[in-house]
């Protein structure tokens, strides 16, 4: 995997994490209205990666359109990679 | 039931305060920290024996 | 139900290839305050807690240690890689090496196999959460024993990560037992 893989999913793992947070907050504070638009805004800019990242680098999860032959199976998986 | 003398707190029950959001860390900051929330960030200071 | 996403919640790596330490993080895979037990342990109180708020966090949390265990596994892996049969004899790993070669397996540090006897489902709220309380210290005091016994900076910085988010998750759970106490008050009114 490329320098420029690992980066893209660096980047995707930090907006997919600060939305869980917020999503983990979010759970015992149903009524922070400021923690709710952080929460949409980081789940907006989330797809926003993730839509670019796979188009470059094939489906990260279920029902993702892969490219030809079926891209799920290419390596590496998650723990075979330096980053 | 209440026990007055604690500032309305009952006796034999755990008591948590509820975090209240004000300010985050950016996303890559808070991933390599471990939360987004500053107020929640408390590193470990390794003990020597 | 859930579906598998093809990355890890946190990049980890290791400095070097460390039997030493392989041996004693595989507890946080399977022993009594690891990945697996806490996962099985919020995954399986959700169904009788008594509010969407408390069912609510349990899932999210259970799911979260799912990818604990992922890091967890991918930290173990990648310090035995490529050890010879030698160095796995010599790090006191032989009698793993025996019954697993390399792959990963449900063990503490001594090879006790995971147990569901390490978690309980009580049917108790407010039980529960003090024993999801409980795991959170348990797996973040461990996490700190692991760091002090690491002299790989890559290594600490990944089993930093998974101690803070134990503080978080304590958090969580502390906030959720208010939350929960109060509805049973508010349900107790004669």
């Amino acid at each position: 995997m490329n320098r420029e893989q690992v980066a893209a999913l660096k980047e995707l793992m930090a907006q997919e994490f600060t939305a869980l947070e917020f999503h983990l907050y979010l759970d015992t504070h149903p009524t922070d209205q400021r923690a709710l638009m952080e929460y949409n805004e980081a789940c907006r800019q989330l797809m926003v990666l993730k839509q670019r990242y796979q188009q470059c680098f094939g489906p990260l999860t279920f029902c993702e359109s892969s490219g030809y032959p079926w891209q799920w199976i290419e390596e590496p998986w998650p723990w075979q990679i330096s980053y | 039931m209440m026990y007055e003398m604690n500032s309305g707190l009952q006796l034999a029950r755990a008591y948590i305060p509820s975090q209240v959001f004000t300010q985050r860390f950016g996303a890559m900051e808070g991933l390599s920290k471990g939360t987004i929330f500053p107020e929640l960030y408390m590193p470990y200071r390794p003990r020597r024996y | 139900m859930w579906f598998y996403e093809k990355k890890l919640q946190y990049p980890a790596k290791v400095g070097r290839a460390n039997l030493r330490m392989a041996k004693y993080l595989i507890t946080q895979y399977g022993g009594p305050d690891g990945e697996l037990a806490a996962s099985l342990r919020y995954l399986t109180q959700r169904y009788t807690m008594p509010t969407g708020q408390a069912k609510a966090i349990l899932t999210d949390i259970g799911t979260e240690e799912l990818a604990h265990l992922e890091i967890i596994a991918t930290l173990v892996y990648k310090l035995m890689d490529r050890s010879t049969v030698g160095e796995i004899e010599a790090a006191g790993l032989g009698a793993y090496y025996a019954d697993h070669d390399k792959a990963l397996y449900y063990v503490n540090g001594e090879s006790v196999p995971w147990t569901a006897a390490y978690i309980q489902s009580k049917g108790d709220p407010v039980a529960d959460l003090h024993e999801d309380m409980a795991a959170e210290e348990k797996a973040r005091a461990t996490y700190e024993w692991l760091i002090n016994l690491s002299d790989d900076p890559d290594l600490n910085d990944t089993l930093k990560f998974l101690r803070q988010r134990e503080i978080v998750h304590f958090q969580r759970f502390g906030e959720t037992l208010q939350l929960v106490q109060e509805h049973l008050d508010s349900k107790r009114v004669y």
